[in-house]
């Protein structure tokens, strides 16, 4: 099988995932205390003008026919309006959603940069106290609330030393502390697994190997060691993409970067019943396309898997 | 000539619960062209001799005590770096499974390749035309293919095959196998031993053979080594050892090859000893049919006897039959 192939099957098995998820959005709405139709023509709104709502959103029609009208139109790529904006919701996503994504890719390369190196060194010298520093740090960084440290932070570099501004999106200088905020929350569990897949790839018998054919130290452990730990290193941070589009929920709104993330708070607010069904039917997708690239990366690295994926079975 | 000589060695483990003494004065000797084969049951000591010689005993596991003198020199006193240059290429290793001593991630030929290239200052190109002869050498089936093969691409006979060119590439004096074929089906096994008789002939190498297999080890080896519980219980001419054991560990060994010829789990009445508390006296003498008096409190010196060395009071000055 070839990865094109591959990559049809992956998107294909989707497929009941989401219209599990899509039923769900579905019923979710409709159960929700408050009737929709009410709360978007407002509490001035006469019964007629809610009536005529009720009709424009097709509230008024049996629930079956609502439903294959709701998967039509998904189908289509329309999400619905957004009751706040008045724009259509797949507008509003795809202007907020790329800030998001800047802000998780620098987070995760911050976070990357810091933590692996970090995990490698504690791992090469568990007993100096380069090592036990990366180690008290990971655990201190880990366990951050992302609100306290955001705070923190703005504190020491906006309000004290004025270097970075404490809020907002633009400039460069707008991505540093909202980026570190998001990377803290990754760093410690990175450092972790890190920490852990390079002690037990140095376990291994080919390291023993590596050895005896006279090696050097330095080869042993670029070659052999890292290379092999770099798979549950991947894992774990394609994994983590997901929890960084939760953690930009919170960091966004401490920082007031204007991302998916505050869109989605803005609208749990005002009840934009379609946006924020827009934007969950969103944040699926985006996840499982991030599954889907983590497993093919993963199969760069590993030989073994990536017979076990392209092969048939 | 003699190429190796181990004397007095102590290989310990320090644990949180105990010093565990996997090796615990062990002394022999390794001669030009010889085979000499070691056994004894799981967990006596064997594997952490054998890592020991080239200094690849993994902590907490320390050498305490002793010397390995190889080519005139104590390699308990090597640096790293003059132990690196020896691995490989004066000694190398063979090691029981092959499908975990290969790295899963990296072709084999360029694993093989990495020891010419941790000895020699050649190009990789002409190396991976090296090592394809190599292959062929060992009778790797398709060897020019083999060498961009990854290790779950071979089967277990083939990858063995692999780590046996890994060990003869450079012509080493001394090959250490560490149950070389007990991971592989019987017939597999049975190409494996050709190759290594042939392997020792072309290249006049010394081997040290573990196994548990005393059948295999009376057809290949010169000299025979007994361990129980860390130490040497028996080490002679293997054709001696056979004939007429001493020890009577050996004794229930070479016995219970008729079971296992009988399809029977070869076992030996007991459980085999703690080495973080091993029995007082003689080792051996709890599951001993031969003990007496003095098993339980004196601990049996080596003595030379019969062209081989035992270390059991049967045979020594206190009491007993020979001396
Ligand atoms: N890494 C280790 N840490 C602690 N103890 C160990 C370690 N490796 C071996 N030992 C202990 O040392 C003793 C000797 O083990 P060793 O592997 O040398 O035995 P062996 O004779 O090779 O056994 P087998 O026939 O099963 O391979 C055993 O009691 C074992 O539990
Ligand atoms: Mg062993």
């Amino acid at each position: 099988m070839t990865l094109a192939r591959y990559v049809v099957r992956r998107l294909l098995q989707a497929i009941p995932t989401l219209f599990i998820l899509l039923i769900f959005m579905f019923i979710l709405v409709r159960v929700l205390p408050g009737d929709p139709a009410r709360l978007i023509a407002g509490l001035e709104a006469t019964e007629e003008d809610v009536e005529r709502i009720r009709v424009l959103l097709g509230l008024d029609r049996p629930i079956h026919e609502q439903f294959i009208n709701y998967m039509l139109d998904i189908l289509r790529g329309d999400l619905g309006t957004s009751i706040k904006f008045e724009t259509p919701v797949i507008q509003e996503i795809l202007i907020r959603f790329p800030r998001t994504l800047e802000l998780a890719i620098v987070a995760e390369l911050i976070s990357i940069a810091i933590a692996i190196p970090l995990g490698i060194i504690s791992a090469l010298r568990p007993f100096t106290k380069t090592g036990a520093l990366a180690t008290i740090g990971s655990l201190l960084g880990s366990s951050m609330p992302i609100y306290w440290l955001g705070l923190i932070l703005i504190y020491v570099f906006s309000v004290n030393m004025r270097l970075l501004p404490s809020f907002g999106y633009g400039t460069p200088a707008h991505i540093v502390l909202p980026a570190f905020t998001l990377a803290t929350l990754l760093m410690g569990n990175l450092v972790r697994i890190t920490r852990a897949s390079v002690l037990d790839a140095l376990e291994s018998n080919y390291i023993v190997t590596a050895k005896a054919k006279g090696l050097s130290e330095r080869l042993i452990i670029y070659r052999h060691a890292l290379k092999n730990a770099l798979i549950p290193i991947i894992t774990i941070s394609g994994l983590q993409l997901g929890a960084l589009l939760g953690g930009a929920i919170l960091t966004e709104s401490v920082f007031a970067w204007p991302g998916i993330g505050l869109l989605l708070l803005d609208s749990i607010y005002s009840r934009d019943y379609p946006l924020i069904q827009g934007i969950i039917i969103f944040y699926a997708v985006i996840l499982i396309l991030i599954n889907l690239i983590v497993d093919i990366a993963y199969a760069f690295v590993d030989p073994r898997v990536r017979i076990s994926l392209w092969r048939p079975e | 000539m003699t190429i190796l000589e181990v004397r007095n060695l102590k290989v310990y483990y320090y644990l949180y619960n105990g010093v565990v003494k996997a090796v615990d004065d062990v002394s022999f000797t390794v001669e030009e062209g010889e085979i000499l084969g070691i056994a004894g049951e799981s967990g006596s000591g064997k594997s952490t001799l054998a890592h020991s010689i080239l200094g690849l005993v993994k902590p907490p596991g320390k050498i305490v005590g002793g010397e390995i003198i190889f080519q005139g020199r104590d390699l308990t006193k090597l640096s790293e770096e003059d132990l690196r240059r020896l691995r490989g290429r004066e000694i190398s290793m063979v090691f029981q499974d092959p499908n975990t001593y290969l790295n899963p991630i990296m072709k084999v030929g360029y694993q093989v390749a990495e020891v010419y290239e941790a000895h020699q200052n050649i190009d990789m190109d002409k190396i991976l035309d090296r090592v394809a002869k190599l292959f062929k050498r060992v009778r790797m089936t398709d060897p020019e293919k083999r060498v961009g093969s990854y290790p779950h691409e071979l089967s277990g006979g083939m990858k063995q095959r692999a780590l046996i060119s890994m060990a003869v590439a450079l012509k080493p004096k001394l090959i250490i196998l560490d149950e070389p074929t007990s991971a592989l089906d019987v017939t597999i096994q049975l190409e494996i031993i050709d190759l290594l008789r042939e392997m020792r002939d072309e290249l006049n190498a010394s081997m040290i053979f573990i196994s548990h297999d005393l059948e295999l080890l009376s057809e290949l080896t010169d000299k025979l080594m007994i361990m129980y519980a860390g130490r040497v219980v028996e080490y002679g001419y293997t054709k001696d050892v056979f004939k007429d054991a001493k020890h009577p560990y050996t004794e229930a060994l070479i016995n219970s090859i008729k079971y296992i010829r009988k399809g029977l789990l070869p076992t030996i009445e007991g459980e085999p000893p703690s080495l973080i508390n091993p029995p007082k006296g003689c080792r051996f003498h709890p599951r001993c049919p031969r003990r007496f008096e003095l098993c339980d409190r004196v601990e049996p010196k080596p003595i030379s006897i019969a062209g081989r060395i035992v270390s059991c009071h049967l045979y020594g000055e206190e009491y007993g039959e020979g001396g």
